[in-house]
């Protein structure tokens, strides 16, 4: 693994720039404010980087307002605060246009589309049971367990604070493994909106079958979705386009986000 | 760890499960959490019916039981879907808190489906869900 460390911190150092607009129907001042521009981590969260955005924003809207929490949209999609900002970055914007136009909301919450975050912990919360639970997959949960407080935090920090160094000290120890089998399952969520009407797909898929090391090829096929109907597509992570042959195992510990999940989404070519 | 996810020890509790029949859980609440997204479905099904899942919802850490512990849960569902169910059902206040756990180890997102749960976590052709009003495991 160690000679692939470059591999990991290419992924880390993912950058998009956004340039986020105020939603001109709740501007309240004469003149509307400036976009503002950012390059955010493709790893991380969006309420994690947007402290900025919300003071340049907030004082624009009416005073009852100013509480609000602040959500995003792009295109209409309210934008998930709990999908990585990579991911929703693949998901939803088809044209690879950048900077990524999108726009803040302090009014009319979407609650019926997208949950609630009140404040940071709540993502810390949810960037720990998705770890469990991609551990629960891998390990049957025994690392997570027995990992103590400290470990949790860096892996919290590190993101946070986005220190490579520091997420990584604790999450190598997530990507421990046999040298033979692998990890006991592949953590994954496959997104195919385009196919099924759930938001995600996941499923049971070992690293190696019968001394068989799979692919993400085998991945596809235990979808049960006929992916070709719509036409020729690829496999995306990080804006990565994934050869279909590419080991399952080896995707896993190095294309993962930090939640352990590897975020795959299918895009159809446009036509 | 005091919380033992199945409280058998309680007759009213393990007369329901021995005589119950699965019961299924209606397919709408007022406060279902989040919308699926409203694309077609992929492959038609044959009688055009969602399949459905058993869910065992289980108690733990003192949450109030439920007489009926066993439902059937249409497979698209969501967590949250079945979080607005049980807070009707044990008429808890918006303000009460309420937390999922699968394999006593992780909460699922609200927007998780109950099928994609069921194929990484369920066993012996149910989902097992621990429900309680504190945090039980971190």
């Amino acid at each position: 693994m160690a000679e692939d460390r470059e591999i990991l911190r290419e992924i880390w150092e993912g950058r998009l720039p956004v340039c986020f607009t105020l939603a001109t129907e709740e501007v309240s001042t004469p003149i509307a404010p400036d976009p503002f521009y950012l390059m955010v981590p493709r790893l991380t969260y969006f309420p994690l980087v947007t402290d900025k955005v919300r003071r340049h924003f907030v004082r624009c809207v009416v005073p009852e307002k100013h509480d609000n929490e602040m959500w995003l949209e792009f295109e209409r999609h309210p934008l998930k605060w709990h999908y990585p900002i990579g991911l929703l970055y693949d998901l939803f914007v088809s044209n690879s246009e950048l900077p990524w136009q999108i726009t803040v909301h302090f009014d009319k919450y979407p609650d019926n589309k997208i949950l609630k975050c009140p404040s940071k912990d709540v993502v810390e919360s949810h960037l720990m049971h998705s770890l469990k639970e991609a551990d629960a997959l891998k390990h049957k949960n025994h690392i997570m367990a027995l990992m103590q407080e400290r470990d949790h935090k860096q892996l919290w920090l590190g993101l946070l604070h986005d220190r490579f160094d520091q997420f990584w000290s604790a999450n190598r120890k997530l990507m421990e493994h046999s040298a033979e089998d692998g990890f006991r399952y592949i953590p994954f969520r496959l997104y195919v909106p385009q196919l099924t009407p759930k938001p995600f797909v996941q499923y049971l898929i070992k690293p190696v079958e019968n001394e068989k090391k799979l692919v993400v090829e085998d991945l596809l096929q235990r979808a049960n979705l006929n992916f070709e109907s719509k036409g020729p597509f690829q496999v995306v992570i990080h804006g990565i386009d994934i050869p279909l042959e590419t080991p399952l195992q080896w995707i896993s510990e190095h294309l993962s986000y930090p939640d352990n999940f590897l975020h795959l989404c299918i895009r159809y070519s446009q036509t | 760890m005091d919380n033992n996810p199945v409280n058998e020890a309680l007759p009213d509790a393990a007369s329901v499960e021995d005589n119950e029949q699965n019961v299924e859980m209606p397919s709408h609440t007022d406060e279902s959490l989040p919308a699926l997204p409203n694309s077609a479905p992929a492959t038609p099904k044959a009688d055009n019916k969602t399949p459905k899942i058993t869910v065992v919802l289980c108690p733990v850490g003192g949450a109030p039981i439920m007489r009926q512990r066993k439902w059937e849960v249409d497979s698209t569902q969501t967590i949250g879907f079945i979080a607005s169910f049980i807070r009707k059902k044990l008429t808890l206040q918006k303000s009460d808190s309420l937390f999922f756990y699968v394999n006593q180890s992780f909460a699922p997102s609200l927007d998780q489906t109950v099928q994609n749960l069921f194929d990484c976590f369920g066993s012996d052709g149910k989902l097992i869900l621990a429900y309680c009003r504190t945090q039980a495991w971190g």
